[in-house]
């Protein structure tokens, strides 16, 4: 089965699934495509590791945009009707930008981005990657004309994660328990942060028995610099969600046969089915190839039959463990292939991709795997 | 000959995702029994993987046996966070009355690296204090996650000086890069990027993070198993050996890049990558476990023999 052309009219893609299945191959490769196809398409991406900067052709990708030049695609033997975009994302930026955005005042935004805990929370906060990532769609599908943006998602530990955390974030910006607990320090304001006491509370000094004062302290300055900036932030994460439950929006699947990423793979299904965003298309990424039994026996003759020297039968014993070995390894593929797709059902489209001779690095590559998505390899 | 590794008393065990770093995990844990070295094995991911491939029940947050002399237990934030805090206050009751306010769960939940902080301070606790294991291995997340967690204590310490959790973070730290009791073990599968990811890795190891580095395992490697004239007569042998010719042509591609990334990461990394065998089974569970830590045993033999 062929992906349907119709996913690239989508106004934002998101690829999601665990770790190492090929999720940044996969956007590339989308992108790519759009770009072929003559949309105007932007790919972004939070890529440690430089992966789509190296298979675009580019040597490194910074927080801006970067388009994909015309030659790049010449190379590969194409010439794109529209164009192509990459960047990858800097969660602190990202971050700073958010901030500057929205702090009422200078002086504000420098205590936001002074503030010890704010750095540690840019950078550390669960779901923050996830979040920013979804951020910056939004903000690029406001402020640009891409027909189409294709999100590569940071991998997560936690399925869910993607998904939940915009509200972890507004759980941090808009904590009821902190402000109940650190009234006293909060009360005492921009004129003296220095969380004198506790208010007395038991609750609090317990608490700062186990976390220490500074942490406390921090937490109250750092509530106290985002007062007020709280509203822009929930409106904001709440039109991100809207966008991403809508109708412009779709999510692709990515996996690879492997047992484990499939078992991921089935888990984040459900938890997009719960949060009732479909799931557009899934991709199973690397798949080993079926091939024909041959006995020992029938090489040895095929061998001899070929005039090929083969003494004692070694190369014949050695080629059919090779067989063995590989049509192992497809049958392994087509067990989880199956299961994914009894756990998906009839309602999303599932498209295989063969496992390439050659690591996809370049334009080229990833035009072959768009070939084994849309024209089914031909 | 005691193995120099499995002296220690803390194994980090991390590479790219998808790479084997469960299993790497799970079979140095069976090599360090073997050895008869008591050993837990802590996870941290979202679900438990490690006690299957040890073949064991689900061990959950409480300590079980997976497999002999092997104990696995699943960490996760909440109960990582209610064991802490009966630590540090010692009454159940105030325990309950702080701890259990919804309010202040909430709280806990909001505050930035507080959830690393507990599960790494359960590794270090059984790792620095417990006596009951001689060894405890972190199967750690991915690169990215596992850098992130790793520099928690770091930067935390930053922020946090007083207290009891400054007080042990400065202890998780203290094991943490200290290169007698700790070691950080790379996996990498022979492709590009895993590759390039252990490297930046270890150079973030060597580097900001400044933790010890150990041994560098290359999993999934094909040895060679056709010489070039055999692959040439084959592939001028006519339709008849067509197939024969294309799987044993795709064999020694994949030998060949398994030998190209072992001489990478031994070029980049200044140490030789050990070798852990490409298995071919339908179903991936114990029994392919145990092999492979009998190659990882002969492994580390062979290379600390050479070192020492």
């Amino acid at each position: 089965m062929t992906l349907s052309r119709q996913v690239l009219d989508k106004r934002v893609l998101a690829c999601v699934g665990s770790g190492g299945v090929g999720k940044t191959t996969c956007s590339a490769a989308l992108g790519v495509r759009a770009a072929v196809e003559g949309k105007k398409a932007l790919v972004l991406t939070i890529d440690p590791a430089r992966r789509l900067a190296n298979s675009l052709g580019l040597s490194s990708l910074g927080n801006v945009e970067t388009r994909i030049s015309d030659e790049q695609f010449r190379r590969a033997g194409l010439t794109p009707k529209g164009a192509l975009w990459a960047m990858t994302l800097d969660l602190k930026l990202t971050w700073d930008e958010l901030v500057t955005r929205y702090a009422p005042s200078e002086k504000r935004r420098e205590q936001i981005l002074g503030n010890r805990l704010y750095r540690q929370l840019s950078t550390a906060l669960a779901g923050s990657l996830e979040y920013m990532a979804m951020e910056k769609v939004y903000g690029l599908s406001q402020s640009r004309d891409y027909d189409l943006i294709v999100l590569d998602t940071p991998p997560t530990t936690h399925a869910l994660d993607f998904l939940d955390a915009p509200n972890r974030l507004l759980d941090v910006l808009d904590n009821d328990a902190a402000k109940w607990l650190l009234t006293p320090a909060l009360a005492a304001g921009e004129v003296g942060l220095k969380l004198v006491n506790l208010g007395g509370s038991y609750v609090a000094q317990t608490l700062a028995k186990f976390t220490g004062v500074d942490l406390l302290r921090e937490l109250a300055q750092f509530l106290v610099a985002f007062g007020g900036m709280y509203d822009g932030f929930k409106e904001r994460a709440a039109r991100v969600k809207e966008l991403l439950a809508s109708e412009g929006a779709g999510f692709v699947l990515v996996t690879s046969p492997g047992p484990l990423p499939v078992d991921e793979a089935i888990f984040f299904a459900q938890a997009l089915r719960e949060a009732r965003i479909p799931v557009q298309a899934a991709v199973v990424n690397r798949v080993y190839a079926e091939r024909a039994p041959a006995s020992v026996a029938e090489l040895g003759a095929a061998l001899a039959a070929e005039n090929v020297p083969d003494e004692g039968g070694s190369l014949a014993t050695r080629v059919g463990r090779t067989l063995a070995n590989y049509a192992e390894l497809a049958r392994a593929d087509r067990v989880q292939i199956a299961r994914l797709a009894a756990a998906l059902g009839p309602g999303t489209p599932l498209h295989q991709v063969p496992r390439l001779a050659k690591d996809v690095h370049d334009i080229a590559g990833l035009w072959t795997v768009d070939r084994h998505l849309f024209d089914g390899g031909a | 000959m005691p193995s120099e590794l499995f002296s220690k008393r803390l194994l980090v065990v991390t590479g790219k995702g998808g790479v084997g770093k469960s299993t790497v995990s799970a079979a140095l844990a069976l090599a360090a029994a073997a050895r008869g070295k008591r050993v837990l094995v802590c996870e941290v991911a979202a679900r438990e993987r490690l006690p299957a491939l040890l073949g064991g029940e689900p061990a959950g947050p409480e300590i079980s046996e997976a497999a002999p002399g092997v104990f696995s237990v699943h960490v996760l934030p909440p109960d990582a966070m209610r064991e802490y805090a009966l630590m540090v206050l010692r009454y159940k009751a105030i325990y309950k009355a702080v701890f259990e306010n919804r309010l202040v769960r909430y709280f806990l939940r909001a505050v930035p690296s507080l959830a690393e902080i507990v599960m790494l301070g359960k590794v270090w606790w059984h790792a620095a204090r417990d006596e009951r294991f001689d060894l405890v291995i972190l199967d750690a997340p991915a690169t990215g996650h596992a850098v992130s967690l790793l520099a928690t204590p770091a930067n935390m310490l930053q922020i946090v000086s007083d207290g009891p959790l400054a007080r042990d973070m400065r202890e998780m730290q203290a094991l943490l890069t200290d290169p007698a009791r700790t070691s950080v073990c790379l996996v990498a599968l022979p492709e590009e990027m895993p590759v390039n990811e252990a490297i930046e890795l270890d150079a973030q190891l060597g580097g900001t993070l400044a933790l010890p580095r150990g041994p560098v395992f290359l999993n999934a490697f094909n040895e060679t198993r056709f010489t070039p004239g055999e692959l040439a007569a084959l592939e001028g042998g006519g339709a008849r050996l067509a197939a024969a010719a294309a799987v044993a042509r795709e064999y020694e591609d994949r030998a060949d890049i398994c030998l190209h990334a072992e001489d990478k990461l031994r070029v980049e990394l200044r140490r030789q990558p050990l070798r852990l065998p490409m298995l071919y089974a339908q179903d991936f569970g114990p029994r392919q476990v145990q092999l492979i830590a009998r190659v990882l045993a002969e492994g580390l033999a062979a290379s600390e023999g050479i070192a020492s």
